[in-house]
């Protein structure tokens, strides 16, 4: 009985497997033709470079994900450094397929926004409705009363694929921790506040504010704007102060006694330290009644 | 006169009346996944379209000349499948030795046309549609894929005039997407009625 229905089975299941044998070897041959017709050849190191990536696809290095870099960097090996959220450890892999020294690529770089005022210290001279992002509300004169400062809508935040960038109350903060230094939001900011800076010690001195205007205008438009009042720049050469607004030469940062005095000098705390163990930032002393007298 | 007649019927009919995406819902994950941007869309389109065509055509043979046959319609799905996913294959290949940047861009989505099943669906449907000629057959199934392809370009345009637009943020993304696929299928149903 069992062996009688056995052999039916078989008896209706051989053409079956044999059509499917048939269909298959045809497109096999089919396939295998084409294969051998459409080879592209691959240089192995490509693969072993593409290894070698963090794979994220970030886009830091300015290829359009890690696998068009992985074969740039081959017919060109001055690219190697430029995977930054590898860092070096990645370039020094790179190297070693390629066979050459790599030379030391200095501090790693990361970016630091050149603003400090959140939502209370800013001025507006008009709300602001229209499209809630950066590069539309650039494109007006009056989005907030500071021409230079962080409009807070977050294009950064978009862009950021590490989810290092906050909005914190109308301010964009990096978080250093997570950061690997891709520059996505250097180019999304549309009105270049965020700087890539060479973090040669954990926390860096900043100057966080770019305002060109007049001191004047400046402070009428945020509390904690550079003023251009030059103290710092007395303090010490790293301070230059130029368009109304201090600057520091962070590739010869180092932090001494006339940079601590330079910080706490500054009458608008705009000099801020900026890194993963950062300390608060001065607050500007409120204007009272006993200090106008 | 009246072939000709015919063919053109079911190519319209297979492009609007009874377009897989947006009146049948098949197909609808590359239609979300690869409808971000309209020249991506297109590619797809072409890539899904060349698939179809084949697949569609191939199916047809297999199905009349041997299949039915032989008594192994049972078979169908298999078969099917196997013819379809060798022409992905093949489509992988080409785009991989002519088309680099566009085979980079397409990643996961490419090998996915083998699920597909707009694909599958064509296939089955021209059995079920009783169709009876080789002409036809690969008629519908390029009508299929131009449906497809006007379907997802439809999609990429309204999506890339979307990110500008002010979506409220609870239906940001997916939601906003999926609703304005609705709104697209309902205004396809209005098709409905016009040929068969």
């Amino acid at each position: 009985m069992i062996l009688a229905s056995l052999s039916q089975l078989w008896n209706s299941a051989w053409p079956a497997g044999m059509t499917m044998l048939g269909l298959g070897t045809a497109f096999a041959v089919v396939l295998l033709i084409a294969s051998e017709k459409l080879k592209v050849e691959l240089d192995p190191k490509i693969e072993q470079i593409h290894e070698a990536l963090p794979n994220l696809d970030c886009g830091a290095c300015g290829y359009a994900g890690c696998t068009s870099y992985a074969k740039a960097v081959i017919q060109n090996p001055e690219l190697i450094g430029k995977c930054s959220p590898g860092g070096p450890a990645t370039a020094q892999k790179i190297a070693e397929v390629l066979n050459l020294q790599v030379s030391d690529s200095g501090p790693m770089h990361r970016p630091i926004v050149h603003c400090r005022a959140h939502t209370n210290d800013k001025t507006s001279l008009a709300e602001y409705a229209g499209l809630q992002t950066c590069t539309a509300a650039n494109t007006l004169p009056n989005a907030q009363a500071c021409k230079f400062g962080c409009l807070g809508f977050g294009d950064c935040t978009i862009v950021c694929k590490f989810d290092a960038i906050h909005i914190i109350d109308g301010l964009a903060v990096v978080d250093y921790e997570k950061c690997t230094g891709c520059t996505a939001c250097v180019k999304a900011c549309p009105r270049n506040i965020i700087e890539m800076v060479p973090f040669a010690h954990e926390n860096m001195m900043v100057v966080a504010c770019r305002s060109a205007e007049t001191g004047k205008s400046t402070r009428a438009n945020c509390k904690v704007g550079c003023i251009g009042c030059g103290i710092c720049a007395k303090q010490t050469d790293i301070f230059t102060v130029d368009n109304n607004f201090a600057k520091i030469d962070y590739k010869s940062y180092q932090p001494t006694e006339q940079t601590e005095t330079a910080y706490n000098k500054c009458p608008t705390c705009v000099i801020v330290y900026r890194g993963p163990s950062a300390p608060e930032p001065r607050q500007p002393a409120p204007k009272t009644a006993a200090a106008k007298a | 006169m009246d072939t000709l007649n015919i063919l053109l019927m079911g190519f319209i009919s297979v492009v609007i009346v009874n377009n897989l995406v947006l009146t049948k819902f098949l197909g609808i994950c590359p239609f979300l996944g690869v409808s971000g941007r309209i020249d991506m869309a297109f590619g797809m389109g072409l890539a899904v379209t060349f698939v179809i065509t084949l697949s569609g055509t191939l199916t047809w043979m297999i199905n009349n000349l041997i299949l039915i046959p032989i008594g192994l319609e049972v078979t169908r799905y298999v078969c099917f499948i196997l013819v379809i996913a060798g022409a992905v294959q093949l489509v992988e290949m080409y785009l991989r030795k002519f088309f680099p940047s566009l085979y980079d861009s397409f990643g996961i989505f490419l090998p996915l046309i083998t699920t597909n099943c707009a694909i599958l669906g064509l296939c089955l449907f021209i059995n079920l549609w009783g169709i009876d000629n080789l002409l036809e057959a690969v008629v519908l199934s390029f009508g299929a894929g131009i449906g497809f392809t006007m379907a997802i370009c439809i999609m990429a345009g309204i999506r890339e005039n979307l990110n500008l637009a002010d979506v409220p943020q609870c239906l940001k993304g997916a939601p906003i997407t999926l609703i304005t696929a609705g709104l697209l299928t309902l205004a396809f149903m209005g098709f409905a009625g016009m040929i068969r």
